[in-house]
């Protein structure tokens, strides 16, 4: 296993880690823009472009795109995050050459005026699906109240107003700074060949143009307080903290990673026993959400409305608890062997990889193969995880609640 | 490469029975550091006896609640500590615990799933957070109309009870006791019809030991099989102020061990089985009515289905619905030879990568087994699948047309379903 990488001279970074034992390869383009690089005025605008640079280049129309994609067998698709816009095809190894060029291809899009007023339909109803999602809405809930007015409280999908307004002009603006050349990495993962790789992109995107797209990296305010939205229509009570954590480019990520796992895994860990287990919540989990320059931990509660005051003084007084003892050794060994484990799992398929090599790369300009990366996780000491908490201090909390309550 | 040569090099295959009835099935995979195990116990949600519907689920949870020399934490943490990656699903027939980690520690995990098939503490003080977690899931699906709306179209659409939710009811919960769910434990857990599936880096013989020495002496009855009502079927709408209209149709098909099986896979794929697919390109890229609509298959033992979902803003529900039928009608009509091509390719593609993970390749094993009573290799379904003719896929889809359509709407509004019997 080992790691490829080049620079055009546009500024088009090239990455790959081979493994020609893999039965597939996975590659795509990390663009480096999300909600967080929209200005208020075209919220919603990375998520939309997202979906029109598979609606068709001067060379292929938007059904031409799906068929190509389908006939190679193509697992692909996109994302859209607050920092990123990713997009990807996993194929077999004999298809590398077609995947690229149409991956090349469609990252020059043409926008064109009638497929831009139809897909604006199919956001519209896609921000519909998500309002019928309490989980997703309370998730948003936090982001918009924790980060407020940083952009990082921006929502991904925009809003019915943000998005219906949008202007065909306003997205070709935004395309033109952020898709530059020097904004974008092509990442290759499993049995890829890395000559070959080059030597198309070289043909395909050595013209782009490169921009300062930037990125404001301000510190957000990391705000604390409470904010309850009361819907009569949602079952369940959903409620959501959030605290300071590291940031991507620090080296106390680990612990932090560490740290949200010991707390919150979704099995075994400690919000489980004292929630899940006795059945007072039916989720109760922590995330580390690890951003450029800055991160949080999350948490996610959903309960019964009348046990939900219960089950938040629960939670804090774990964090507290966590905050003042840190973890016993088995229980670090264990959460250490759990977290392997998965990026192991996660490994074997070279769609797995993808995304970690990318993100590796675009946050840290750096490649660190997957043994090191469980090295260094075990490496990580009890010290280290209780000094993270502590640094951080969950105390610091904004708290959302969505559901039947009205108070908390 | 062709596929038939892929799979001489990377499929090795095994498979015993034990004297209990138990079977073993595994599969050496080469590259890879882990080994994952799929067992299935024939303790699914449709053998939940009449009115305790939902007992399968809290079954699941409560067997997870100390075995052995362990308590439910010492199980958990046990589990936790060899990095073992696990989860549980109550299905139509089985209970399905699967478990991926490092194959190193693929044996002591092994032990520790012995332990809840042979040990199971099933303690009165565990059983209460049992129920009241699927208590909680239950009235968690009404914060999910899609996954509700999915889940409701296949309990009316199976013949009863075989496509129980396994949520149960308020009152089927309410009436769940620990005395009852340990008579259910000792009735359901046994050997026969129980598969355990390992894919990964294994060593067969070694697993085979293993297996003989935890699990040969397990005793146990052979399960009778539900006795099956009629579907319910039919047309129901389930008033709720949601945002979208989500919208679900199901149709009887083909099961796996039927002759017409990869037609019918191949029909769905053309229908459904990407983004140039007819269903989406017609309702999503053509006329933008919806983000998200597809159509797929789902089979139990003898009887399977094409299920369609489509959610969609409640005002073009009904023109939603009136495509989503005509699309798959149009089917019958003629196929493309290129879409037979894509249909072909996506297909063994998809084979071909979920090939690379353990606990995906576990899971197969496990389901051609209890479907067919052997394993499919890779060269097989790959040659099964270039053998079927574009002529076969359009006799199938003619035989096997939209019929007995049933139909399940949750959103502000019923769609009006005249167009089925045109």
């Amino acid at each position: 296993m080992k790691l490829n990488h080049t620079r055009l001279d546009n500024g088009l970074t090239i990455i790959a880690e081979s493994r020609q034992t893999a039965a597939s390869m996975a590659a795509g383009f990390f663009v480096r823009t999300g909600a967080r690089d929209e200005a208020p005025e075209v919220a919603g605008v990375s998520h939309f472009l997202e979906h029109m640079i598979f609606k068709g280049t001067p060379r292929r129309g938007s059904l031409e795109v799906n068929r190509e994609f389908d006939s190679m067998g193509a697992n692909y698709n996109a994302f859209t995050s607050e920092e990123n816009t990713v997009f990807y095809g996993a194929v077999l190894p004999e298809y590398q050459d077609a995947l690229l060029d149409l991956l090349c291809d469609i990252l020059r899009p043409s926008l064109r005026k009638e497929d831009f007023d139809l897909e604006k339909n199919v956001i519209l109803d896609e921000i519909a699906r998500y309002e019928d999602m309490p989980r997703y809405r309370v998730y948003e809930m936090l982001l918009a109240e924790y980060f407020r007015p940083h952009p990082l409280s921006h929502s991904v999908l925009g809003t019915s107003r943000s998005v219906g307004a949008l202007t065909r002009e306003q997205m070709l603006a935004y395309f033109s700074r952020r898709y530059a050349a020097n904004n974008l990495t092509l990442v290759g993962v499993g049995n890829v060949d890395f000559d070959a790789l080059v030597a198309k992109a070289s043909r395909m995107c050595g013209h782009w143009p490169s921009d300062e797209a930037g990125r404001d990296t301000a510190a957000p305010a990391h705000r604390q307080g409470q904010r309850i939205v009361t819907d009569p229509n949602v079952a369940r009570q959903q409620v959501a903290l959030a605290s300071p954590a590291p940031a991507s480019q620090d080296d106390d990520r680990y612990a932090a990673m560490l740290a949200a796992t010991l707390l919150g895994d979704v099995t075994g860990s400690r919000l489980y026993y004292a929630l899940v287990d006795v059945a007072l919540a039916d989720e109760a989990s922590m995330v580390y959400d690890s951003l450029d320059g800055t991160g949080a931990f999350m948490t996610f509660l959903s309960c019964d409305s009348d046990q939900a005051a219960r089950v938040v003084e629960i939670a804090r007084r774990e964090m507290a608890q966590f905050q003042a003892d840190g973890p016993a050794e088995a229980e670090l060994l264990a959460a250490k062997n759990k977290i392997a484990s998965g990026a192991t799992l996660k490994g074997e398929v070279p769609m797995g990889r993808f995304t970690v090599v990318g993100y590796d790369w675009v946050y840290r300009k750096e490649y660190v193969p997957l043994a090191d990366q469980i090295e260094t996780l075990f490496a990580v000491t009890a010290r280290q995880v209780v000094e993270v908490a502590r640094k951080h201090d969950f105390g610091k909390t904004m708290l959302v609640a969505l559901g039947p309550l009205e108070k908390l | 490469m062709k596929v038939s040569e892929r799979s001489e090099r990377s499929e090795r295959f095994f498979d015993k029975r034990l004297a209990n009835g138990l079977r073993l099935l595994g599969q050496r995979m080469e590259q890879v550091s882990s080994a994952a195990m799929t067992l299935v116990v024939p303790a699914g949600a449709a053998h939940d006896p009449a009115g305790l519907e939902g007992a399968a689920s809290i079954l699941c949870e409560w067997s997870l609640r100390g075995a052995g020399e362990r308590n439910t934490r010492q199980f958990n943490d046990a589990l936790d500590g060899l990095g073992c990656q696990h989860g549980e699903t109550v299905r139509s027939d089985h209970i399905i615990y699967s478990a991926a980690q490092l194959s190193r520690n693929l044996h002591a995990v092994l032990g520790l799933y012995a332990d809840l098939l042979l040990r199971p503490r099933l303690a009165d003080e565990t059983f209460e957070p049992c129920r009241a977690l699927v208590e909680q899931d239950l009235e968690s699906l009404q914060d999910e109309p899609a996954h509700k709306c999915n889940l409701m179209l296949r309990e009316r659409f199976y013949p009863r009870p075989l496509g129980a939710s396994g949520y149960g009811t308020p009152g089927s919960l309410a009436a769940a006791t620990p005395p009852a769910l340990r008579e259910l434990f000792r009735r359901r857990f046994c050997p026969a019809g129980t598969i355990l599936a390992v894919a990964g880096d294994i060593d067969w013989p070694a697993v085979c030991d293993r297996a003989e020495d935890l699990l040969g002496d397990w005793r146990g009855e052979p399960c009778p099989t539900p006795v099956v009502q009629p579907p319910l079927g039919g047309i129901e709408h389930v008033a709720k102020e949601s945002a979208q209209a989500h919208i679900g149709l199901a149709y009887p098909t083909v099961t796996i061990s039927h002759e017409q099986y990869y037609a019918a896979r191949l029909a769905g794929m053309v229908l459904s089985g990407g983004a140039a697919a007819r269903l989406h390109t017609e309702l999503r890229e053509k006329r933008a009515l919806v983000y998200h609509v597809s159509a797929s298959y789902h089979s139990l033992k003898g009887h399977a289905g094409v299920f369609a979902y489509a959610g969609t803003r409640p005002e073009l529900a009904q023109q939603t619905f009136d495509m989503t039928v005509g699309e798959i009608r149009h089917l019958a009509e003629g196929i493309e030879a290129d879409e037979v091509a894509r249909a072909r390719t996506q297909l063994k593609s998809a084979l071909i990568m979920q090939g690379e993970s353990t606990g995906a390749r576990a899971n197969a094993m496990a389901s051609d087994f209890y479907h067919l009573g052997r394993v499919r290799g890779l060269g097989e379904l790959s040659d099964a699948i270039d053998a079927t003719t574009a002529d076969e896929i359009i006799d199938h889809v003619r035989a096997w047309p939209a019929r007995d359509v049933t139909v399940l709407v949750i959103g502000p509004k019923p769609v009006d379903t005249g167009i089925l019997d045109q």
